[in-house]
């Protein structure tokens, strides 16, 4: 029972996660009429492309703004604008929570599909390309430079990087980006400024694979640049609490050489804070960067959002994607949290 | 620890006096911008493109100059309203303005604008001339302009220019073309087509045109002299106010935009504005995190389980995505983004406060005094608060920076608001309008740079805290 208590406990917290930002989103959607707004738009575009249609048949002016007329009200029954969005939205809520994600309006994937399922599926691996393989080069740099400092406390190493770990904090990822940019290929001209393949792309594979790393480059740099800092010192710091705790000494007092001792004494109980701090990166690099893919014009997932929300704002959309960056997290999390109870005994007798 | 003992021990540590310092000098630059900018420099001047007409458009500041070999012509602007010479003609009287321009730069001026202003005359309207003397002892005249006679049914005296002053770009304007046209006849005997000078009108104006005329034309360097001639018709006749712009390709202490905006006082402006979002949202979300945390701990029981369901809840929710949705909907304002930003900042200090508050809650003195007959809110807010108050004060100063780069980033995708200028959005205009890919640094830079320096002062005054509030952190232990 020891066990699943606490389990059970963070499972239903992230189920109410879940529908507190569902909630959320229907309630900003509907109480400031941004839902109704968007529907009478669909049906008026509709409308005027009937207009023209019917302009062909229908002489008389009259007549033709009452066909109109009817022509509206049967649209907005279709729509379910005579619904109150209360009833609508839920509805709409209630779809995409059977993973049904509808059709996009305007955006499309690159072979043209409007359904908001394959839009996604050829985003997700773009932004993986990005943010999962700038978190392999943290994690690992991290891991072999943050036990090593923690070897060497206090020296000016040492305090370099936790200066630098500091002054990350208080530099926007994007903005790095934006410098790197203007260093690398305004000034010096060496890697791309953004998007994801030249104009033309290059058609052979190989070349087109390196066509796609060129471009990722700059991206992974930044992304790598702001998140090694902070990477090296949280790594430092677990292992050094570690470093100071009883069993340690002993190994020490035993005679073990050093090496085994970071190895099987340190490092083994640092491990499961590492992981869960690198499952969570995996996990948020499923759902993009914003920002970073807003600076290199990089079609992943943040793009998408952007796109859904900035051009022709699309609903179906954005709840769709509201939904599945929350859904990703809560998952993610829950299975974080059963992996931790395995991988951490401790957690099993502390509630 | 008494208040003094605390500013000393922050005083103590490289990075208590770095933030200290740069805290102080940031305050002293808010206020100076808070005490001569109006409140409404936003909507009044940063959005108001008629302020920025005169300005050059989209040039690095003035200070370049020294980095370069070739020095770009500074901005000059020349207003006066008293004229320096009063002449009598026939006509009537000659007022006349003279600007000396000494010119040294190997580049000709970006632009050449005029504008007058207040023009009253009793019958009939002046006429305005200006020329150029220029160091070769050529003068030409670059501007002539009839004020605008009497309409029908209209009684004199006359206002001309009063509301909506007369401006002319002179480099763009016909009748100039056509008179360094003849200029460039008369004096080179060069016979040139209006569409050969068209754009080259300041080249010409300052540099010495040759036969071959295909080539770059040299420039001339010297003093110049702007000659501006009003010729009224009557005593009581005047002309307010003249303005003589030499555009420059340098401008102010950080350039200026594409529309000709003086970056340095948009980033001055930012500063209040940055400081104001970091420190309003952080007082605001430690204030409800610290309340909620006590009354988490202290009271326990029901409200415990609310709170800190609560908490873990909104602890979990993916912010940015949300964030970005809500403002797009609701529409940007300055206060919707604090307002949001605080409400899913609060519960990571709620959760803290709680366990702290637990501890303290099995505390003797506590204990003593409930059982004194305190009430439970004399014992949050008296006995329980001033114990955590350092730590809280560290906490408010750690949650500055994030909201500071959090409005950053969103000013960034084009959700900051439009009537106050933020450091991000000027950043994202410069992205948007490409301003990056033709290496306009001066718009890009300083920007980030500045967001990243306020980030920093409360990053180190949070560091410099650390050891006043943690005891254990203390030096000498």
């Amino acid at each position: 029972m020891s066990l699943f208590r606490p389990l059970l406990l963070r499972a239903l917290t992230m189920i109410g996660v879940f529908f507190v930002v569902l909630l959320l989103l229907v309630l900003t959607l509907g109480l400031t009429g941004f839902s109704n707004r968007i529907l009478s738009a669909t049906i008026g575009e509709q409308l005027r492309a009937e207009r023209t249609a019917l302009a062909e048949t229908i002489r008389d002016p009259e007549e033709m703004e009452k066909v109109l007329e009817k022509r509206r009200e049967e649209l907005e029954i279709f729509y379910g604008l005579r619904t109150p969005w209360y009833y609508r939205l839920p509805r709409t809520v209630l779809r995409v929570l059977t993973l049904d994600l509808g059709e996009a309006r305007t955006l499309r994937s690159f072979d043209g599909s409007n359904r908001v399922f394959d839009i996604v599926m050829e985003r997700v691996p773009n932004s993986m390309l990005l943010l999962t393989t700038s978190l392999i080069i943290t994690a690992t740099i991290g891991i072999v430079a943050g036990t090593y400092l923690a070897t060497q406390q206090g020296s000016w190493l040492d305090r370099f990087v936790s200066g630098f770990a500091a002054v990350s904090f208080a530099i926007p990822t994007w903005w790095i980006g934006i410098l790197l940019i203007l260093i690398l290929s305004i000034q010096l001209r060496i890697l791309p400024s953004g998007g994801m393949y030249s104009t033309p792309p290059p058609m052979q594979p190989l070349p087109r694979f390196f066509d796609l790393v060129q471009h990722a480059l700059l991206p992974v740099i930044t992304l790598t640049l702001v998140s090694i800092g902070p990477s090296m010192y949280s790594i430092r710091t677990i292992t050094l609490n570690i470093a100071q705790e009883d069993h340690v000494n002993i190994a020490r007092a035993k005679g073990l050489p050093e090496s085994r001792v970071r190895l099987r004494h340190i490092l083994r109980v640092a491990a499961p804070p590492i992981v869960t701090g690198l499952m969570f990166g995996l996990a948020g690099s499923l759902s993009g960067s914003i920002l970073v893919e807003t600076v290199f014009n990089w079609q992943g997932m943040g793009r998408l959002y952007y796109d859904a929300l900035a051009g022709t704002p699309d609903e179906n959309v954005i709840v769709a994607l509201t939904f599945i960056f929350t859904l990703m997290y809560v998952v993610i999390r829950i299975v974080l949290e059963a992996l931790y109870v395995f991988l951490d005994p401790r957690v099993r007798y502390t509630d | 620890m008494r208040r003094g003992d605390a500013l000393r021990e922050l005083l103590r540590s490289g990075p208590g006096i770095a933030g200290t310092t740069l805290a102080v000098a940031l305050f002293v630059v808010a206020l100076y911008v808070l005490l001569t900018f109006p409140l409404d420099f936003g909507e009044s001047q940063w959005s108001n493109p008629v302020v920025w007409v005169d300005n050059p458009k989209a040039v690095p500041p003035v200070w370049t100059n020294a980095l370069r070999r070739q020095p770009q012509p500074p901005h000059r602007v020349f207003e006066a309203t008293e004229p320096d010479m009063i002449q009598m003609a026939r006509s009537g009287p000659v007022h006349t303005w003279r600007f000396p321009l000494t010119y040294a730069a190997s580049r000709p001026p970006t632009f050449l604008a005029v504008t007058l202003a207040d023009v009253n005359y009793a019958e009939r309207p002046p006429l305005v001339l200006i020329s150029l003397k220029r160091p070769d002892g050529k003068q030409v005249r670059i501007f002539r302009h009839a004020v605008r006679g009497p309409r029908e049914g209209e009684n004199g005296p006359f206002q001309r220019y009063a509301k909506t002053p007369l401006r002319v770009q002179l480099s763009a304007n016909e009748a100039t073309v056509t008179a360094v046209q003849k200029f460039v006849a008369d004096e080179f005997d060069l016979r040139l087509k209006s569409a050969q000078i068209g754009g080259r009108v300041d080249r010409i104006l300052f540099g010495l045109p040759d036969a071959n005329f295909a080539d770059d034309i040299a420039p001339l360097p010297g003093d110049y002299e702007i000659i501006v001639q009003a010729a009224l018709r009557a005593e009581d006749d005047t002309l307010g106010k003249v303005r003589f712009v030499v555009g420059g390709a340098v401008f102010g202490w950080m350039g200026t935009d594409s529309l000709g905006r003086d970056l340095a006082q948009g980033l001055l402006f930012g500063l209040p504005v940055a400081l104001l979002i970091g420190i309003f949202a952080a007082l605001m979300s430690t204030a409800i995190g610290t309340t909620l945390g006590i009354a988490s701990g202290y009271l326990g029981g029901r409200a415990d389980i609310v709170i800190q369901r609560m908490s873990d809840i909104v602890a979990n929710i993916p912010v940015l995505p949300l964030l970005i949705f809500m403002l797009f909907i609701i529409g940007p304002s300055l206060w919707m983004i604090i307002v949001i930003l605080v409400a899913f900042s609060w519960p990571g200090l709620t959760i803290q406060i709680r366990s702290m508050v637990l501890h303290m809650r099995a505390n003797q003195l506590i204990e003593a005094i409930q059982s004194l007959g305190a009430s439970r809110r004399r014992v949050m807010f008296r006995h329980i608060l001033p114990q955590i108050m350092p730590y809280v004060l560290a906490q408010l100063i750690f949650a500055a920076p994030s909201a500071i780069l959090a409005e950053a980033g969103l000013s960034f995708l084009g959700l900051g608001d439009p009537s106050i200028p933020t450091w991000g959005q000027i950043l994202e205009t410069g992205f948007r309008t490409g301003g990056i890919y033709v290496g306009y640094w001066w718009w890009i830079v300083p920007p980030g740079l500045f967001i990243v320096l306020t980030a920093l002062t409360f990053m180190l005054l949070a560091l410099g805290i650390e050891p006043v509030v943690n005891p254990r952190l203390r030096r000498g232990q």
